[in-house]
């Protein structure tokens, strides 16, 4: 029976499996062809595996993959819980008005932070090894982020407000008379965190680090602001060189990219089959008052702990960026007579002839892809969480496996895999492909989103204006997409801010004149100077705050937690 | 011409006797049968109920007719019209059914007003404004939401969504109305009160319906007809008098009101449908005079059913014929006593008259109604 559904059903899924999954067979079959010496033919072989350790950069890069994402999991993981517990369960002065700053990182592109961050604690640069070597007669430097600890550092910092977010929710809906009853039964406050609190929290805990070690793993423009420049390279920034570099090798490049994909892929299927499901055994839905711990004098001292961190994720790098993109070039000194708004003419005023294309281009291309890929995806994501909830039987679980998938690999894999599919398509070298990554690899976010509100709303109220005569489309058009608005819009601003920031896809699948902001902003950093990158970094952070401002008006906070 | 008019109106009659048409309904859930083998019909106008405890089928059976999922087996029509028939290769979607529906959580549109919702079957029927907002004014009036109309469906309480609720059903005159447990969710004096005015607004306008429930007072209160359901089976189906006072089995005794049951054999039978049946509880036996049902002989094995309003308790011995216990229990309930009764291992439930004085510890004599003392089928 083709009815408007079944209809549906089928383009939709057709649409999505193929969006899916031929990437990543692409990639795989091209993993497994290895290039001869000239470079021009290839024989099938597992020769791109075995140089995961035989080639000693590459066996490195994956070491240091390693190294960083777990120092990034650590560190994300101890700040973003204690972050979490002295906001959910204590005292602490003013937790309501830190919790927004808090989050902040989570919107604004970690690369900018790494830039940033190179600008405030470079050797040679760093406004705060200047200051030292100035005001305290330092010799040489202070810090050096420009090496791993550098990477690790920015990359904890700015995934941070992952596992906040995490395990925030988890500790505000937990029912205190689970903590309670512990307490009447003799167990001190120690104790019944350590017995109770933390145990039921833990499935949150480690949710989170998961997230943060995958995320990690796929992050490009850190270790390539921090790591690459000075001998650390990572698996991102090698497969960055075999897709775009001098020594291009795309099956090179698709076997590492599988390598990533395979380990990234296996941990999340780990979280979404064994720890997502078992957080909802010990958190009930319902909203409860939390256990508030009286910290006492202590009370003063987290509020200088998360003061210190909003300093050093939001306030610093924000400040560097402005102060470093007022001078016509950065020396790690602060010249007052010198700044000028000269950075911000040359990459906004795109109809200057001294104008920068790679910046102006990006900024307009960000704001067309972002716009949209965010209505793309939330169309999509609309029928496929229909799909998903309204309707049983294979179909609906085919899709909701589809839907994970994409959350298993980073955006730089994925973006692989597009590359080797569409290569020799016309839409190659045109906004389309870099648009066919951003939606492939984040509608599973809106979808997320959607679901969320879905789950919420009876079945019924679907199903009596079928009743009333209305049929499937004019049900969705009437009942389900006006009841669906709040989520709908909120996964649309959560789209539209990871797409304006967007880096990792956006660099594997541009061309010149299709750049991105975030490609404008390496291309800055790569053939300008550190100024004039710093001019469109705040740009597009502003931007983001904005988007974040508008997030929070009409969304809240819970339509982040996805 | 007469003869023809008469032709016409039997069969029309006809027609009408089996206007909704369910026959051999099967519904699996994986291999779960949860609708098996299930055939009824309803009259034109009648109300039906299907009762049941929860997973007896009965909500399946009722989205089945809807059109809310297909069927693996059996035929459904309505009127005349196959809704639903896999073998024919016949299914009409949901929305071209002409079926009222009122779901158990009242599925009014929150982001729409009252009004709204109720016209909203009419919009989709394209019916021009004029008449759309008269019928709306209408229907509200009769539901008693009249002065609501503008009210957000969240401004309602639970009664007023369910009349709303009820108003979106039956505007558009449809040939069917649907209830899936429609008074569940309100509390037990709003519930009282809805299922009289229900059954008055159902009679008002006079739409064929059929009525989801687990609750036996709902089911006894407002239906022309039950079906009690269990196990995706249809056990009985009759008139709530019916029901009550012949149950055909000793599940749909349990489940309709209260009932003394007891094992027992049929030891002597007569044609008139009456005999004798065995019981026997811890060491005590007694033959009792009964109702028999169709073919039943001696040897039968047998459920004896007796109501505790049929058993008369009595301090005073009234001869061979009754059962002599102990009273283990005696609750005052204004004009009733509840009695617990101890009769070998069996515990009689027995509905006493206060003037009878029963208290516990006493010995008492109980005497059985033959005429409400029913054998049925285990």
């Amino acid at each position: 029976m083709l009815t408007q559904e079944s209809i549906a059903t089928i383009i939709v899924s057709v649409i999505v499996a193929a969006a899916v999954l031929l990437p990543l067979f692409a990639l795989v079959v091209s993993s497994f062809q290895v290039m001869d010496a000239s470079g021009f033919s290839t024989t099938w072989g597992f020769e791109n595996y075995t140089a995961l350790f035989n080639d000693r950069v590459i066996h490195k890069a994956f070491i240091n993959t390693l190294l960083i994402s777990s120092g990034s999991t650590i560190l994300a993981t101890f700040l973003g819980v204690s972050l979490a517990w002295i906001n959910a369960r204590t005292n602490c002065p003013w937790r309501d008005r830190l919790e927004p700053y808090n989050l902040i990182p989570f919107f604004l592109s970690p690369f900018v932070g790494a830039i940033a961050w190179h600008n405030l604690a470079s050797p040679r640069i760093g406004l705060l090894n200047s200051w030292a070597r100035d005001y305290l007669g330092v010799p040489g430097y202070l810090i050096n982020v420009d090496n791993i600890y550098g990477v690790i550092w920015v990359t904890g910092i700015f995934f941070t407000p992952l596992v906040y977010l995490f395990v925030v929710g988890s500790l505000r809906r937990m029912d205190p008379s689970l903590e309670d009853s512990a307490r009447t039964t003799g167990a001190g406050l120690l104790r019944t965190t350590m017995t109770v609190t933390l145990p039921l929290v833990a499935p949150a805990i480690l949710s989170g680090a998961i997230i943060v070690f995958v995320t990690s793993a796929g992050e490009f423009g850190v270790p390539f602001k921090l790591g690459a420049p000075y001998g650390w390279q990572t698996l991102t920034t090698q497969i960055f060189s075999k897709a775009v570099g001098d020594d291009a090798n795309y099956y090179l490049g698709s076997a590492m990219s599988m390598s990533l994909g395979i380990i990234t892929a296996f941990f999340i299927w780990v979280q979404q089959r064994y720890i997502a499901p078992r957080s909802f055994t010990t958190v009930t839905g319902k909203g409860f008052r939390p256990n508030v711990i009286e910290l006492g004098r202590w009370k003063w001292f987290a509020f200088g702990y998360n003061i210190s961190f909003i300093v050093f994720a939001v306030v610093l790098p924000i400040l560097s960026l402005i102060i470093v993109s007022l001078h016509p070039v950065w020396q790690g000194r602060i010249i007052p007579s010198a700044m000028s708004l000269n950075n911000y003419v040359k990459t906004l005023f795109f109809w200057r002839p001294d104008s920068i294309q790679a910046a102006t281009n990006g900024i307009y291309n960000s704001f067309i892809l972002a716009f949209l890929g965010a209505t793309i995806a939330m169309i999509l994501s609309l029928v496929v969480s229909h799909m998903i909830h309204r309707t049983k039987g294979f179909g609906a679980r085919v899709l909701d496996f589809l839907c994970v998938v994409p959350i298993g690999f980073p955006g730089i894999v994925l973006a692989m895999g597009v590359l080797v599919t569409y290569i020799k398509t016309p839409i190659y070298a045109t906004l389309w492909i870099i648009l066919l990554g951003y939606i492939t690899r984040f509608f599973p976010y809106g979808q997320r989103n959607i679901s969320s509100v879905m789950l919420a709303i009876s079945e019924e109220l679907d199903q009596s204006s079928r009743m009333a005569g209305a049929s499937w489309f004019t049900t969705l058009r009437r009942i389900t997409i006006p009841l669906l608005k709040p989520g709908i819009f909120a996964g649309w601003v959560l789209l539209f801010i990871i797409f304006l920031r967007e880096l990792s896809i956006s660099i594997i699948l541009y061309t010149s004149g299709t750049e991105t902001l975030s490609v404008g902003v390496y291309y800055l950093s790569n053939y300008e100077n550190e100024a004039l990158t710093a001019a469109l970094s705040m740009t597009q952070t502003v931007i983001l705050l904005v988007c974040i401002l508008i997030f929070r008006r009409v969304a809240g906070r819970e339509a982040l937690t996805a | 011409m007469i003869a023809g008019n008469s032709a016409g109106v039997m069969a029309d009659t006809s027609a009408d006797d089996r206007y909704v048409e369910v026959q051999g309904l099967v519904k699996l859930f994986g291999t779960d049968r949860a609708v098996d083998d299930v055939s009824f019909s309803v009259p034109k106008g009648r109300f039906l109920t299907l009762l049941g405890p929860s997973g007896c089928g009965k909500t399946t059976t009722l989205m089945s007719i809807a059109g809310l999922h297909s069927v693996d087996a059996g035929r459904i029509s309505v009127g005349g019209t196959v809704y639903t028939a896999p073998a024919e290769g016949q299914f009409m979607p949901p929305e071209r059914r002409d079926i009222g529906m009122v779901f158990q959580s009242y599925a009014i549109w929150p982001h729409m007003t009252v009004a709204q919702n109720v016209a909203y079957p009419l919009e989709i029927r394209k019916i021009d404004r004029a008449e759309i907002d008269q019928r709306v004014h209408e229907v509200l009036h009769l539901v008693g939401l009249g002065t609501m109309a503008d009210k957000l469906a969240t401004q309602l309480s639970g009664g007023q969504q369910q009349r709303a609720a009820l108003a979106r059903a039956i505007v558009s005159r449809p040939r069917l109305l649907l209830f899936d447990e429609p008074l569940s969710n309100l509390d037990l004096k709003l519930r009282e009160q809805m299922r009289l005015e229900l059954k008055r607004i159902q009679h008002e306008v006079g739409i064929t319906s059929i009525y989801v429930t687990h609750d036996q007072a709902e089911a006894l209160v407002m239906s022309d007809e039950i079906i009690v359901m269990s196990k995706g089976r249809i056990q009985q189906k009759g008139g709530p008098r019916e029901i009550y006072a012949q149950p055909v089995n000793a599940y749909v005794s349990n489940f309709i009101g209260v009932a003394n049951l007891l094992k027992g054999r049929v030891v002597t039978a007569t044609s008139a449908g009456r005999g004798e049946v065995e019981i026997a509880a811890g060491g005590r036996t007694a033959r009792l005079p009964c109702l028999l049902r169709a073919g039943m002989t001696p040897g039968t094995e047998v459920v004896l059913s007796v109501r505790p309003e049929n058993v008369a308790a009595s301090r005073q011995n009234g001869g061979s014929a009754c059962l002599e216990g102990e009273v283990i229990e005696a609750i005052f309930l204004g004009n009733s006593v509840d009695c617990r009764v101890r009769w070998g291992d069996f515990e009689w439930k027995v509905t006493a008259h206060p003037r009878a004085g029963l208290k516990a510890g006493q010995k008492v004599y109980l005497r059985l109604d033959p005429e409400h003392t029913l054998a049925v089928h285990p």
